[in-house]
């Protein structure tokens, strides 16, 4: 099922009515930014349909840490949350819409949370104050997080009007997103970037 | 001492020492007084400093730890799972309770939260602007510091709400109050005091636990400070004193607030341990001061009091007086007081020398004129005589034996007055004469001691073995006489007189003597006198005695002064031939009986006016002229009688203007023929028309035979000479009867007339002419 997934994905470029679209996310230093979550609606609407990503849909407790830092997660998935510490975790989330608490006082114990809400679930640990990750419920197929090189390729899109939504926990604007205006073309890629103000998280906890 | 000398003059070397001693001393007390104030003041200003610093250092501790505290309060509650689950969750009661809970628990003011949104959660009286205003401050990490809300200040700490990202703050607050401060300062070894400052965005600076405005000096130096001068203590003056004053400014949770934290300690209350020393210190100066003044004082004035002696000595040295400085001490104002004590007998001694030499006659060793002058003057005047005593044909006497015994022969006489009269002063006048000044009761009896004096003393006097034959002649002046000649002077003009009297002793006669003063006023008076009337004519009528009546008139000058009365015209006659008057005397005499003989004319008489002629005028050739002229002008009948003695002194010049005068019809008399020095040769030489006998022949005539014979014969002589005889002096009729029996011509006398003025003689004439004719007869008036 997952081979088949990805073969599907692999098939969606050479689609001859769709092209790629290359977001590039730089902070106003000019540094590639990552983690930075970019979604795409297409002005003829998303593609109905559940959305399935390529990649797992977990946020693992590894080092007093959440592994991955900033998850995208389709509205309605359950994402599960395993404990690979010796340590006992305590994760919660008070988040408008995806509220939980998980008390995670086993090695490798595992559980997972549907989350229902699109938008952000800022994820912490009761125990350990550093802890903060980020799940971003999204309603649309076409997101996908920035690398280390600040790039998000987004292939199979439609052509024609879009916007492009580029969210960070720590992006300095209003809901922490900013939105721009693409032209998707029939085929071939085009290169999109994005400039954003990133400021140290409030609270001293940096990542 | 050039500046104090400068700038007062000072008349004593005592005052100017003390001044400059006391001077030095005070400039160098106040330079230490100055120096000691300046280190104490410097050492307590610097105590001040550090406990401010100090103190600086102790409030920052304590803010600190209050910080802390409260932070961590804060955080215990900002990490409470279930706080931040209410706080997330937006359930505000749960959230608010747990606020007070914590707030009851720790004692504090104030709790509440901040949301990342702007709310505000447990803190109503927080209104939206200051709810924004203290979002920003927070949301840009002031986390800490003082919260200005509405009018009180607070210490504050925020503590930021993870969940897990930032949801808000906890904010935790204590208010800044007295309390506080107090705390603080009991923490200082000095009595410092503490405030909190604050301010608002425009607001005034405020004490946070007092609320008063602060004191604009004040609010001066935090400014300072805030425009980054150092956070050092400063100097404030405020209104009690200076103080000194540390600020420091204080971290704000607001975003134009102002804080600072004011430590103040008063320099007076630093210098108050010092104060006792300073005042023990100025007593020390005050009285090191007084000591110095007193003893400068004593050092100078026994510097100065033999000075003052000195100088008073020589005062009274220059004023001729006695005067020797006592000698105290061996140093150079002793000797300087030997050497003055040297100089002032040496000055007397030879002061004594000189007024000696002058005092005493050189070739006698007698007193001299001045030391009897000097005797005189120190005695009373009342019966003190002054007797000059003359030798005799003196020149004469120094002729024969020499200046040498001549001195001595008076020396010799002088001792003979000190041994006859030794209480009395003997001194020498001038080269032949002594003077003596005594004593008598009065004037007869110094004249008679005079006398006797005299008598005792003329006999020979012996020199060299020589007898020398003296005369004597003393003359006698009391001093207390009112005469404006010294008595020494009167003295020797009465010795004079004495000699002319030839009398050995004659008392002054001031009458005899006159007066050159006021014989010269006279003279100006009788000039004055001419104009004004004073002097005025007389007339005296001539009887011819064969025609038996009146045939002539002598005119003679009258003077009635104001003052002196009648004035004898012999006097004022010689006086202005003496001193060149008679010239304008004898012209107005002229002119006035030119003009009386005129009137007389008119009135019916024709009479020959007889005018006297002073010999002086006969030495002028021009007054000759003059008067020919005058004469010849009124047409008058003119006698001139002169003198024999007028012709003596340049008889050629005078015969010649006799001769030039009676060439012009101008007949000439010789006046007074008979006394004095009638000389036949005269008679002889002056072309006379007439010749006038001497009143002292006629005025005895009917009673003395020598006298009848001598007038006979002069009558006989002149009309021998062919003159016309006159005699005046005429006072009987006896003389009269006589005079016309011998031959007289004409005669004159106070039978006939006395002299009257022009009324009078008028009168007399038109008398005599009504009563007359042809027989003469005797004058029926006498005047």
């Amino acid at each position: 099922m997952r081979v088949l997934l990805c073969l599907l994905l692999l098939l969606a470029p050479v689609q001859a009515w769709a092209g790629d679209l290359v977001v590039e996310v730089r902070g106003a230093d000019g540094a590639p930014v990552r983690d930075a979550v970019v979604t795409v609606y297409p002005a003829s609407g998303v593609p109905r349909g559940p959305i399935k990503f390529p990649w797992p849909l977990t946020v693992a407790q590894q080092n007093i840490q959440f592994d991955p830092f900033v998850l995208v997660a389709p509205v309605g998935a359950a994402v599960s949350f395993p404990n690979r510490d010796k340590v006992q975790h305590h994760v919660y989330s008070f988040s408008a819409g995806n509220r939980f608490e998980l008390k995670l006082f086993g090695k490798d114990e595992s559980r997972s949370v549907t989350f229902k809400a699109v938008g952000v679930a800022a994820i912490g640990c009761n125990i350990h104050d550093q802890m903060v990750g980020f799940v971003k419920v999204v309603d649309t197929p076409f997101a996908l997080k920035t690398g280390a090189d600040g790039l998000a390729t987004i292939r199979g899109l439609p052509a024609g009007a879009a916007t492009v939504r580029v969210w960070h926990p720590y992006l300095r604007a209003p809901k922490n997103e900013v939105s721009s205006a693409v032209t998707a073309p029939a085929s071939g890629a085009i290169r999109q970037s994005v400039k954003v103000d990133i400021r140290a998280p409030a609270g001293g906890h940096m990542h | 001492m050039t500046v104090p000398s400068r700038l007062v003059r000072f008349t004593s070397l005592r005052g100017r020492l003390t001044v400059l001693y006391a001077g030095l001393f005070g400039a160098a007390l106040l330079l230490t007084a100055v120096a000691v104030v300046f280190s104490v003041s410097n050492n307590a200003r610097r105590q001040v400093e550090s406990e401010l610093t100090a103190g600086g250092a102790v409030f920052d501790r304590i803010w600190a730890l209050k910080a802390s505290q409260l932070a961590d309060g804060a955080r215990v509650l900002a990490r409470d799972f279930g706080f931040r689950a209410a706080v997330a969750s937006g359930d505000a009661p749960t959230a608010v309770s747990a606020l007070t809970n914590l707030k009851g628990r720790l004692s504090l003011d104030r709790a509440f939260i901040i949301g990342v949104d702007g709310s505000v959660t447990g803190a109503a009286d927080i209104d939206e602007a200051t709810a924004t205003s203290l979002w920003y401050a927070l949301d840009s990490g002031q986390l800490g510091g003082v919260l200005q809300l509405d009018d009180t200040a607070y210490q504050a700490v925020a503590e930021p709400i993870m969940a897990p990202q930032l949801i808000g703050w906890v904010v935790f607050a204590e208010r800044l109050d007295r309390k506080e401060m107090r705390a603080l300062e009991s923490l200082a070894s000095i009595p410092l005091s503490a405030a909190v400052l604050s301010r608002n965005e425009g607001g005034a600076w405020r004490s946070t636990d007092t609320g008063q405005r602060t004191d604009d000096r004040l609010v001066k130096l935090i400014e300072g400070n805030d425009q980054g001068q150092t956070g050092r203590p400063r100097r404030l003056d405020t209104p009690q004193g200076e103080a000194m004053a540390l600020t420091k400014p204080l971290t704000v949770i607001g975003e134009k607030s102002q804080a600072a934290l004011v430590l103040r300690y008063p320099l007076d209350l630093a210098m108050a341990p010092y104060r006792s020393l300073m005042l023990s210190l100025f007593l020390v100066g005050l009285l090191g001061l007084a000591t110095l003044v007193a003893g400068s004082w004593l050092l100078a004035r026994s510097i100065t009091r033999p000075v003052s002696a000195l100088d008073e000595a020589a005062r009274r040295l220059r004023d001729g007086g006695e005067v020797q400085v006592a000698v105290e001490t061996q140093d150079e104002i002793g000797r300087l007081a030997a050497s003055f004590n040297a100089m002032a007998s040496g000055i007397r001694e030879r002061e004594g020398r000189i007024t000696t030499m002058a005092l005493t006659d050189q070739e006698t060793a007698l007193p001299n004129r001045r030391a009897l002058e000097a005797a005189l003057a120190a005695e009373a005047p009342e019966d003190l005589f002054v007797a000059a005593i003359g030798v005799d044909r003196f020149p004469q006497v120094r002729a024969a034996v020499g200046y040498r015994l001549a001195g001595e022969m008076l020396r010799q006489l002088a001792l003979r007055v000190v041994a006859l009269r030794p209480d009395d002063l003997c001194a020498r006048l001038s080269s032949e004469r002594l003077i003596l000044m005594m004593r008598a009761d009065c004037a007869d009896g110094a004249l008679e001691a005079l006398q006797v004096l005299v008598a005792d003393l003329s006999h020979p006097v012996m020199v060299d073995g020589q007898t020398i034959d003296v005369g004597l002649s003393a003359g006698l002046a009391a001093v207390a006489d009112d005469h404006p000649a010294p008595a020494v002077e009167r003295a020797s003009i009465g010795l004079d007189q004495a000699r002319a009297a030839r009398r050995p002793v004659a008392a002054f006669d001031a009458a005899a003597y006159g007066d050159p003063a006021s014989k010269l006023s006279l003279m100006s008076e009788m000039l004055a006198a001419l104009d004004s009337g004073e002097i005025s004519m007389a007339y005296q009528p001539k009887h011819d005695t064969r025609a038996g009546r009146v045939t002539g008139v002598e005119a003679l000058v009258r003077w009635n002064h104001p003052t002196r009365g009648f004035v004898a015209p012999d006097m004022f006659v010689e006086l202005a031939e003496e001193t060149g008057h008679i010239r304008a005397l004898t012209r107005w005499t002229l002119q006035q009986a030119l003009a009386d003989q005129a009137l007389m004319r008119q009135a019916g008489h024709d009479l020959m006016m007889s005018v006297n002629l002073s010999g002086r005028m006969l030495g002028e050739p021009d007054f000759a002229v003059e008067a020919i002229q005058m004469i010849a002008a009124a047409g008058g009948r003119i006698c001139l009688e002169i003198t024999e003695t007028a012709v003596i002194d340049n008889p050629q010049q005078a015969l010649a203007i006799i001769d030039q005068l009676r060439a012009a019809g101008i007949s000439i008399s010789i006046d007074d023929y008979g006394s004095g020095l009638s000389s036949l040769s005269y008679l002889k030489q002056i072309h006379a028309d007439e010749l006038k006998i001497d009143k002292a022949f006629v005025l005895t005539l009917d009673r003395s035979a020598r006298d009848a014979l001598l007038v006979k014969s002069t009558v006989d002589l002149a009309h021998s000479l062919g003159l016309k005889v006159v005699a005046e002096g005429v006072e009987t009729a006896e003389s009269l009867a006589i005079l016309t029996g011998m031959g007289c011509d004409l005669a004159q006398g106070y039978f006939i007339a006395r002299p009257m003025p022009l009324d009078g003689a008028l009168a007399f004439l038109a008398e005599a002419a009504a009563a007359a004719d042809p027989q003469p007869v005797k004058p029926a008036r006498r005047a």
